[in-house]
């Protein structure tokens, strides 16, 4: 089990919602391999949900590890009518931005003139390694909700009325917020727009 | 990457790839694996614990409430609260409730001799 791959990312928002209500009542039941099919579909998108938030790898692994634990002792109350997913991430992000907020302000290192003004293209991958890094200090220069909005969105596959209750903001904003992380995002990656 | 528009609804899956791989975890199997053997350790509570502290806290809204209830309606019946019965001297020394009263009484034996 635990050498099993998380989910991919966009199929883990199309899990059928009823299959996960039953893995979810196994879990409560006490069946802890239920749980740990759950986990396993929902590590990856938990992990990088936490990372957009907080940058550091080692602790968006801790604030995932803790929402997944915080979710075991709150399954029972979740509303199996809904899907798991977004009540999931919820939780996750709640955790991220908690953590974030409890340990001491890191400073945020300025953009690199040279990643930002251009660069080679990412053929390589030392090239595609500093446009992961270029990528991760964009987004560390964006509001934490925008970065989360654009993850859940372009990432994960989660539609805006999906991430709404996620980030427990209207529809409205989440595509607000996306449009703006992606026009952020765009005008630091142009040249690897060019490339691309 | 496309020009995002402001109203599009569609991922755009060349940001996706390229923030995908930027915030890609490594390792899902560690993780989980650290995850399960946390979760070993939690107390998940069950259905029964779940209803049990519903239960408890039913038991005690309904003593709550009937314990009001059983003021209010002891309230309402009660009568008025018992007279003190006077004593002789009492009412010898108290002046008369209704003096009025007393000399129509002795203006009508007086007017009777």
């Amino acid at each position: 089990m635990a050498d099993l791959p998380s989910q991919p990312a966009q199929e883990v928002a199309r899990i059928p919602q009823q299959d996960e209500a039953e893995l979810v009542a196994r879990a409560v039941a006490g069946e802890r391999a239920a749980f740990g099919v759950l986990v396993e579909r929902y590590a990856g998108v938990a992990r990088r949900v936490a990372r957009a938030v907080l940058g550091n790898p080692e602790d968006a692994d801790d604030a995932a590890q803790d929402a997944m634990l915080s979710a075991l002792v709150k399954l029972g109350q979740y509303d199996a009518r809904r899907p798991f997913g977004p009540w999931l991430l919820r939780i996750v992000a709640n955790a991220a931005t908690d953590r974030r907020r409890r340990r001491s302000v890191r400073r945020v290192e300025p953009l690199d003139v040279g990643l930002t003004a251009g660069g080679p293209r990412p053929d390589t991958t030392a090239q595609r390694r500093a446009l992961s890094e270029r990528l991760r200090q964009a987004l560390a220069q964006l509001p934490e909700r925008r970065r989360m909005a654009v993850v859940l969105f372009d990432v994960e596959g989660y539609s805006h009325a999906e991430i709404a209750p996620i980030l427990g903001i209207p529809e409205g904003t989440v595509r607000s917020e996306v449009f703006h992380a992606r026009r952020r995002l765009r005008v630091l990656l142009a040249d690897w727009k060019e490339g691309g | 990457m496309k020009d995002p528009l402001p109203f599009d609804h569609r991922a755009d899956p060349a940001l996706g790839k390229a923030l995908r791989e930027a915030l890609d975890p490594g390792d899902a199997g560690a993780f989980t694996a650290r995850v399960m053997a946390l979760a070993g350790q939690v107390r998940v509570p069950s259905w029964d614990a779940v209803l049990a502290r519903w239960a408890r806290t039913g038991v005690a809204a309904a003593v709550v409430v009937s314990l009001a209830a059983g003021y209010l309606v002891g309230r309402a019946t009660a009568g008025p609260p018992a007279a003190v019965r006077p004593t002789v001297s009492d009412v010898l020394i108290a002046p008369p409730a209704h003096p009025g009263e007393v000399e129509v009484v002795l203006a009508s034996v007086i007017g009777n001799n």
